[in-house]
């Protein structure tokens, strides 16, 4: 099949840049994604819509390379890093200006780290909670005082998490009552970025252009980028088949579409380009139930599901079975010696019974209701396969359908489920992905996408605490495999699926997929052939 | 309109001030009971909350207050027509709701006027042939658009016009990112407006032809219709003159409810074409449970049915002056 194909294939789409002399300027790359953006910066949200667009127009100090992110320069040309790791010290590049003309200062840094970042957007606390000040000696040096090692730090400079922000793009009134989040320039950016807005037709479509005084020489390539906001998946399949747009990024279409899609001769599909978001999905299981509290009956569920099937059946072979909490294409941290998560109903059978959970009369062992993520139709059909799986060993389960708000306070704030469908990113680091969902610091009554599911297990907590010290070496490797081995067996969580991100673009466009999160880069070197 | 009718219109408009009260007050009590509130859903989004994050969501947005002083502050804000804030898009909700008035305003009046010319027209035309295989064919012609489902009809029309022959384009309101004259941004927006409007305009254009037909029908079995006919008046003559104006009313009164329904109807259309109207901005502002931007924008749609309907009421009287007095 086409997209597997091209899955195997992303080295050679990584290393398939072309020389200089192939490269036509100018042009219009159009792409659509549903919802619209709420507003042009991740401050205001991260949600995937928003940080497509907003990576265009800001930048943080660095740029990232390959599928695990190596960090290269940015608005920052070098940097030095103190053994202790507690103080990184940032040289920015001259002569950067922002969209309005004003100049890239230090000051800016500052600013956006400590008065935005820091505290407003959904991971600051996450990057920067251990931080104690930031110095700028002068206007082009930054830097960074840490109270303890964090060993992700630097992968906290990724334009979607910590965008640059000009101090004078705020105005006075807004810093001093924190209004930083409806701030006038979440919807009117300045940034420093390859593209700034030039139109925004809420409801229609952004338009972004180029940015003449962009510090890349020669760059960036297209003249505009825009965003054409096409609420329904069939007419957005139509619109790229027809060619009025070039690009639905990010499993923007149905699956099903895209299987059809994926045969036309003037488009490309593939699910390379997100290997560094890992996005994994599970069944999240509330263990505070009495059936689901023993683990022995979260090991029968696993044992009745076929993860290859649902992935061929409902996801259209999009994604491979789940091994555990990391993703296997995770180039520095998944542990090879994981053995796959075998499909075997008898096993889950001899399971209950030893769990004391017998068939009653009518052959059912106990009831629990399903939710499935409200995400469409894929995740209804998925939430069907389970019941009739699970049906089959003697769990009787009642699906239940709820819109998004409903879902998130039945699950996070309330706590009130059996289990239900959801998938979280990795991110190129345990630390910044993991730690939310596993720890018992993560039981958090209220907060999205946390532990859920009440799962506390000492161990587990000592091992995230340590890795989050370490630097990154062989000795943070192991303790990450044992977490992987402890989360494999327990299963706090169903692991089902290791998800692509499916991008369908046409041929014309080039140099998109370079790096593990290639719909988040600045697109600065992408070029359309005329 | 003499004296009596004109404080009788007053009186009517002064009537309406405790419908439009109530209807606001039932808006808020229904989003109210709908579970998940505006933080949970940017929490939701952002993918990675924190507890404190959400809370300073909450009070940044003033959903930590009890519901009766958020109910309240509503009222007091909708009495002075202050619509208050998006919470998702942090943009006034009065902003957004004159950025996509407009193409609303288009698309319901260019689909009001295909399914009521239309309509009435094919209406007409069954009654008066009725029983020959005019009246057969317009029949089941209504019926069969009257049981489509309108996004599937747009998207077979997509799947013709745009895709198949390549006339007409398939989704948004107009080209972009060219300049173009006021002349020419005319045409081109009408050339988008084509597919939904007639998507819009069947289902409708079904429903007034049966009623059309019906009413005639009616009408020409009426003693008046026959002295008409025993005076010795053409055919067409009766039928335009005569029948038609009376046969007209049960029309009028379902023109004042479509208004009410287009809002909603179109919400498909506009999902399917990508038309940027409210329709979907109510939409997105219901999955993302931004209260205010709801409220607001079913604030307004209620006054304006409100509205339309005392001007039904105004039309019916001019049409047939017996009921004006009423």
């Amino acid at each position: 099949m086409k997209l597997r194909y091209l899955a195997a294939t992303i080295p050679f789409l990584l290393a398939g840049s072309a020389s200089a002399q192939d490269i036509t300027r100018g042009g219009t790359l159009t792409y659509s994604y549903n919802p619209e953006p709420a507003a042009l910066s991740t401050i205001a949200t991260t949600s995937v819509p928003v940080v497509i667009a907003a990576t265009k127009i800001y930048e943080s100090l660095l740029e990232f390379e390959g599928p695990s992110l190596d960090p290269k320069p940015g608005l920052a040309e070098k940097w030095e890093i103190s053994d202790d790791k507690l103080t990184y010290t940032f040289h920015l590049r001259p002569g950067v200006k922002w969209h309005d003309g004003k100049p890239f200062t230090s000051q800016d840094v500052k600013f956006s780290i400590e008065k935005v970042v820091k505290p407003f957007h959904s991971r600051g606390q996450t990057y920067f909670g251990t931080l104690q000040a930031i110095d700028t000696p002068d206007d082009l040096t930054v830097i960074f005082r840490l109270g303890a090692p964090v060993p992700f730090f630097m992968k906290a400079f990724q334009p979607g998490e910590s965008p640059m922000m000009p101090r004078h793009g705020f105005t006075e009134e807004e810093i001093a009552q924190n209004r930083i989040r409806q701030a006038g320039i979440m919807q009117k950016p300045i940034g420093t970025g390859p593209f700034r807005l030039a139109e925004w037709t809420k409801g229609s479509h952004v338009i972004l252009e180029r940015n003449a005084d962009y510090w890349k020489q020669g760059k960036p390539y297209l003249d505009r980028i825009v965003m054409r906001a096409i609420p329904d998946g069939a007419a957005r399949a139509i619109a790229l088949e027809t060619g009025e747009i070039d690009l639905v990024p990010m499993s923007g279409l149905p699956p099903a579409e895209m299987k059809r899609l994926a045969g036309l001769d003037h488009l490309t599909a593939t699910l390379a380009g997100s290997e560094a978001l890992g996005p994994l999905m599970w069944l999240e299981v509330n263990v505070r139930e009495k059936p689901l509290a023993d683990m022995r009956v979260r090991q029968a569920i696993s044992f009745a599901i076929d993860r290859q099937r649902l992935v061929n059946v409902i996801w259209y072979g999009n994604g491979k079975p789940a091994r555990g909490p990391l993703v296997s294409s995770n180039p520095r941290f998944f542990n090879t010696a994981l053995e796959p998560l075998r499909y075997d109903p008898k096993e889950a059978e001899k399971l209950l019974d030893e769990a004391g959970f017998k068939r009653g009369k009518d052959g059912v062992r106990f009831e629990l209701t399903q939710n499935a993520l409200p995400y469409g139709e894929e995740w209804v059909r998925q939430a069907e396969y389970i019941r009739q799986e699970l049906g089959k060993i003697g769990i009787k389960v009642n699906n239940e359908a709820l819109d998004m708000g409903g879902w998130l306070k039945k699950i996070y704030t309330d706590w009130n489920f059996h289990f239900t469908s959801n998938f979280i990113h990795n991110h190129s680091d345990p630390s910044i992905g993991l730690p939310r969902s596993f720890t018992t610091s993560g039981i958090r009554k209220g907060a999205s996408f946390t532990n859920s599911m009440g799962y506390s297990n000492p161990r587990i907590d000592e091992l995230f605490v340590q890795a989050a010290k370490l630097p990154d070496g062989a000795e943070r490797k192991k303790i990450w495999d044992e977490v992987q081995v402890i989360l494999q067996k327990e299963l706090p969580v169903i692991f089902l699926i290791e998800m692509g991100y499916n991008n369908v673009f046409n041929k014309r466009v080039n140099g998109l997929i370079t790096n593990g999160i290639s719909l988040y880069s600045n697109w600065d070197s992408v070029w359309i052939k005329k | 309109m003499n004296q009596g009718g004109l404080s009788s219109f007053l009186r009517k408009l002064l009537h309406l001030v405790p419908v439009v009260i109530a209807i606001a007050s039932l808006n808020f009590v229904l989003l109210k009971l709908a579970p998940g509130d505006a933080a949970d859903i940017l929490g939701g989004m952002t993918g990675s909350a924190t507890v404190e994050y959400l809370e300073q969501l909450r009070r940044e947005l003033g959903l930590d207050q009890p519901v009766w002083l958020q109910y309240v502050h509503y009222m007091k804000r909708m009495l002075t027509l202050d619509l208050g804030m998006s919470a998702i898009q942090g943009v006034p909700v009065i902003d957004l709701i004159l950025q996509r008035l407009p193409a609303t305003l288009i698309l319901m009046l260019a689909a009001l006027v295909i399914a009521v010319f239309c309509g009435v027209l094919a209406g007409v035309t069954a009654a008066r042939f009725k029983g020959s295989w005019i009246d057969n064919l317009t029949s089941v012609l209504a019926l069969v658009i009257y049981a489509t489902p309108q996004f599937w009809l747009g998207l077979m029309l997509i799947v013709l016009f745009s895709i198949t022959l390549g006339l007409l384009p398939s989704g948004g309101m107009m080209r972009i990112g060219v300049t173009q004259t006021p002349l020419s941004a005319a045409l081109d927006i009408a050339h988008h407006l084509i597919l939904p409007a007639v998507t819009l305009g069947l289902f409708y254009m079904a429903v007034y032809a049966r009623l059309m037909r019906a009413s005639m029908l009616e009408v020409l079995s009426l003693d008046y219709i026959s002295t008409a006919r025993a005076k010795g008046l053409s055919e067409s003559k009766v039928t335009w003159r005569h029948a038609f104006r009376n046969a007209l009313l049960p029309v009028v009164t379902l023109i004042g409810i479509q208004v009410g329904h287009l809002l909603g109807g179109s919400i498909l259309v506009e999902t399917v074409f990508g038309w940027p109207g409210l329709g979907r901005l109510i939409f997105d502002a219901l999955l993302q449970r931004d209260t205010d931007l709801l409220l607001g924008i079913l604030f307004i749609s209620s006054v304006s049915v409100v509205l339309v309907s005392l001007i039904v009421d105004l039309i019916y009287g001019l049409l047939d002056p017996r009921s004006a007095v009423a």
